[in-house]
């Protein structure tokens, strides 16, 4: 390399070659420094190996939006062929797990104490105003609201009983289906909806951003608290050596921690990876620019550790959880709020991963989602750059 | 005894709120949170961009695509002349998924005939694609029986429905669900940072020394540290309070008594927490990925980002010793519910001896660890 370099540039080049050696040698001891500080703490390969596998292990089980079985109490008023039909029904899908209650005020009694998510009231004449030309038929249901995504499940499982029941019964009296227009969803990507598809993607950036953001959020903010940040204003390095020196060993952490992420996703929960490796590793690198930026950021700014921790909680992964998209859908949110999630890195992130993880090399998605990231990482390191000053105040 | 213990409180206040900034970020922060948490926290679908594939060119077509632009939930519905210019756009998220009106659609609805129209949806984004399909299938559902009315002369018969009614939060607004979460949710993460970088912070500052030679024991230096945390949970719960009965009018119906009660129980528990991470780790950092180790976990399997009851068996066992899922209980009873005393004092029994055993054996440790 530096043989090149002479032989272009002629009489100027040994100069310029020497400090670019020098300019290397520099860069080099600030990152054996740094990267002997990071592998001597025990505490880093629990954060490279062990905590990744751990959450992604727990979140992977214990994340799911799929409602499996729900509670519910059936008050049947009515004895009726219909009536006990329709409660039948109910007690035999796979979607509800029935407590009888004897009367209304029971399986109210049992919704307030929060011992069933519904209680599904079968009136009085139901069975007789099934076949009744004046007045419907009604099946009332009580829903625990405090929990809405649930209760639309509910909601949504009551509806789909209704409906089978309704339709046996007009094909037992040989009439026709009486559903005039249906709709036939069917998923892309995800072909069973399964919900732990998109959430271990989420959840892998906010492992990532755990590494990335908040563990660096501390680096600078440590020597500024331990005074040591003056001695190392005291040797030659530039502030770009700084920075790069104190980045790099978190950027190799917190690569090697989503290897770990991925494999686990890929082998313990049988995730589909339709795009590629190469695609997921370059998402990753590009995603830790702005992480990584973000929690030098924080460093440089706040003096002391705990305010760093303080300020990394809230701005990194807070925000990681909730306006990234990982839980909540972004496009739902106000207009100003999703102006807000632009500076969110962990929201380009999940999009990237769920794309290359569902749907495969989406180049479409991803280009635009990696500049995003530069962008916003070029905006953190370089009001981390102005505010690293090189003196002593 | 009490003496020494309250100078080592004051000393830990003093250190915790000594300047204005300190005393700020303990107030702005979580106001500004809970703000903006509770305006994203929606698993309501609201915006909705959704393609149409209208292969059919008919009324009954036309009749849907009507419906579909008067409903509020719909943001845009750009027309597409084949599903392969929709996939596209879906493979890019412009779009949620495609509503594909086939060809001789209208003919059946004239006819009488029962047919359907295909939905196509992006996978990646499966939750809101649910309840996406939900509203279109609601719409469709219902412009297909106002066709079926306009064919047929008579009369339409009183058709047999299913009323729902949703209790302690009749329109299902997630912001009544999730507000009364975030409450436990911020003072979970503010409890137990707090204790846990307190003895670090000593130890990497050469502090801790100090303070170990003085008059006060182990004992009372340890709950010295523990006790400053639940003030500040109280005042910054009291805050939350105010905020989201006052601001976003979710209903209050509990006992304010019980809510103190509760929140007191839960930050004991939280920074007993914080304190044996504290006893136990070098360095502020160290310290603090501890503290994040716990955090994130408890935070996320708490029923607070997805139903506990979703989980498997065995993790259902395990969200027992977390004590922000029986927080959130007291929080849901107490705001929403109004429920009987006896199912919350169950939850704030567990939840209290959850408090017992993090207090006592941080203590503990804290003592043989300063020893």
């Amino acid at each position: 390399m530096n043989g090149a370099v002479l032989e272009s540039h002629g009489a100027e080049s040994p100069a310029r070659a020497h400090r670019w050696r020098s300019w290397w040698r520099q860069l080099s001891a600030i990152m054996l420094k740094e990267a002997k500080q990071v592998t001597r703490d025990p505490s880093s390969w629990i954060i490279a190996v062990f905590l990744p596998l751990t959450f992604l292990f727990l979140f992977g089980y214990g994340l799911s939006l799929d409602t499996t079985v729900v509670k519910v109490a059936v008050v049947r008023e009515d004895s009726s062929q219909d009536a006990r039909a329709f409660a039948a029904r109910i007690e035999d899908s796979k979607w509800f797990l029935v407590v009888e209650a004897p009367n209304r005020e029971a399986g109210k009694e049992l919704l307030r104490d929060q011992a069933v998510k519904a209680t599904i009231i079968i009136p009085g004449e139901f069975g007789q105003r099934l076949y009744s030309n004046s007045r419907g038929a009604q099946v009332q249901v009580l829903v625990d609201g405090a929990e809405p995504n649930t209760a639309n499940f509910v909601r949504g499982y009551v509806g789909a009983i209704w409906a089978a029941f309704l339709a046996g019964r007009s094909m037992q009296q040989g009439s026709v289906a009486n559903v005039p227009v249906s709709v036939e969803p069917r998923y892309w990507f995800n072909a069973n909806a399964e919900s732990r598809w998109f959430l271990i993607p989420g959840s892998i950036t906010v492992i990532m951003t755990l590494i990335g953001t908040l563990l660096t959020a501390l680096v600078i903010a440590r020597e500024w608290e331990r005074g040591t940040l003056e001695a190392l204003y005291a040797t030659p390095l530039t502030r770009g050596q700084i920075l790069i020196g104190k980045t790099l060993p978190y950027f190799v952490l917190a690569m090697i921690s989503t290897l770990v992420c991925v494999l686990t996703a890929l082998i313990l929960f049988h995730l589909p990876l339709r795009g590629s490796m190469l695609a997921l590793g370059l998402v990753a690198a590009v995603f830790l620019f702005p992480a990584l930026g973000q929690g030098l950021l924080i460093s440089v700014t706040m003096r002391s550790q705990l305010a760093a921790a303080q300020l990394g909680l809230m701005t990194g992964y807070l925000p990681a959880i909730m306006l990234s998209g990982f839980l909540f859908d972004i496009h739902s949110m106000p207009a100003w709020l999703r102006a807000v999630t632009l500076l969110v890195p962990a929201r380009y992130m999940n999009v990237s991963l769920q794309t290359i993880f569902l749907a495969g090399d989406v180049w479409a998605v991803l280009i635009p989602n990696m500049l995003f990231m530069l962008a916003v990482g070029t905006l953190f390191f370089g009001l981390t750059w102005r505010k690293l000053h090189k003196r002593v105040d | 005894m009490l003496q020494r213990l309250l100078a080592i409180v004051r000393k830990e206040l003093i250190s915790m709120l000594r300047d204005r900034r300190a005393r700020m970020s303990l107030i702005i922060p979580p106001v500004i949170q809970l703000l903006i948490f509770a305006q994203a926290a929606t698993m309501e679908v609201k915006n909705i961009e959704l393609a149409i594939v209208d292969l059919d060119r008919g009324p009954a077509a036309a009749e849907i695509i009507q419906r579909l632009r008067g409903s509020p939930s719909f943001e845009r519905l750009p027309q597409l002349p084949s599903v392969a210019a929709a996939r596209a756009q879906v493979e890019r998220e412009n779009v949620i998924g495609i509503l594909v009106l086939p060809s001789g659609f209208s003919a059946h609805v004239e006819a009488g005939r029962p047919t359907s129209a295909q939905l196509l949806l992006d996978g990646r984004r499966s939750n809101a694609a649910g309840i996406t399909a939900q509203y279109v299938s609601t719409i469709v559902q219902n412009a297909g029986y106002a066709l079926a009315d306009q064919e047929s002369l008579s009369a339409p018969a009183p058709r047999p429905e299913v009323v729902i009614n949703n209790w302690f939060n009749p329109n299902l607004d997630y912001k009544w669900f999730i507000l009364p979460n975030l409450v436990g949710n911020l003072s979970l993460g503010v409890a137990l940072m707090l204790t846990a970088l307190s003895v670090s912070r000593e130890r990497e500052l050469g502090t801790f020394d100090q303070t170990l030679v003085s008059p006060a024991t182990p004992v009372e230096i340890a709950l010295g540290k523990l006790l400053p945390p639940l003030l500040v949970a109280c005042v910054q719960t009291s805050l939350y309070l105010v905020l989201v009965t006052q601001l976003y009018g979710v209903p209050f119906r509990g006992s304010i008594p019980l809510f103190y009660a509760s929140v007191l129980t839960f930050a004991a528990a939280c920074a007993g927490m914080g304190l044996f991470i504290s006893s136990i780790a070098q360095t502020q950092q160290q310290a603090f990925l501890g503290a994040f180790a716990v955090l994130l976990p408890f935070a996320l399997l708490s029923g607070f980002a997805t139903p506990v009851e979703n989980m498997p068996w065995w993790l259902q066992l395990v969200t027992g010793i977390n004590p922000l899922a029986h927080m959130l209980r007291l929080m849901q009873g107490l705001f929403l519910k109004d429920a009987s005393v006896a199912s919350l004092a169950h939850s704030l029994g567990k939840l209290g001896l959850i408090a017992l055993f993090t207090v006592t054996t941080s203590v503990l440790l804290f003592r043989r660890r300063a020893s």
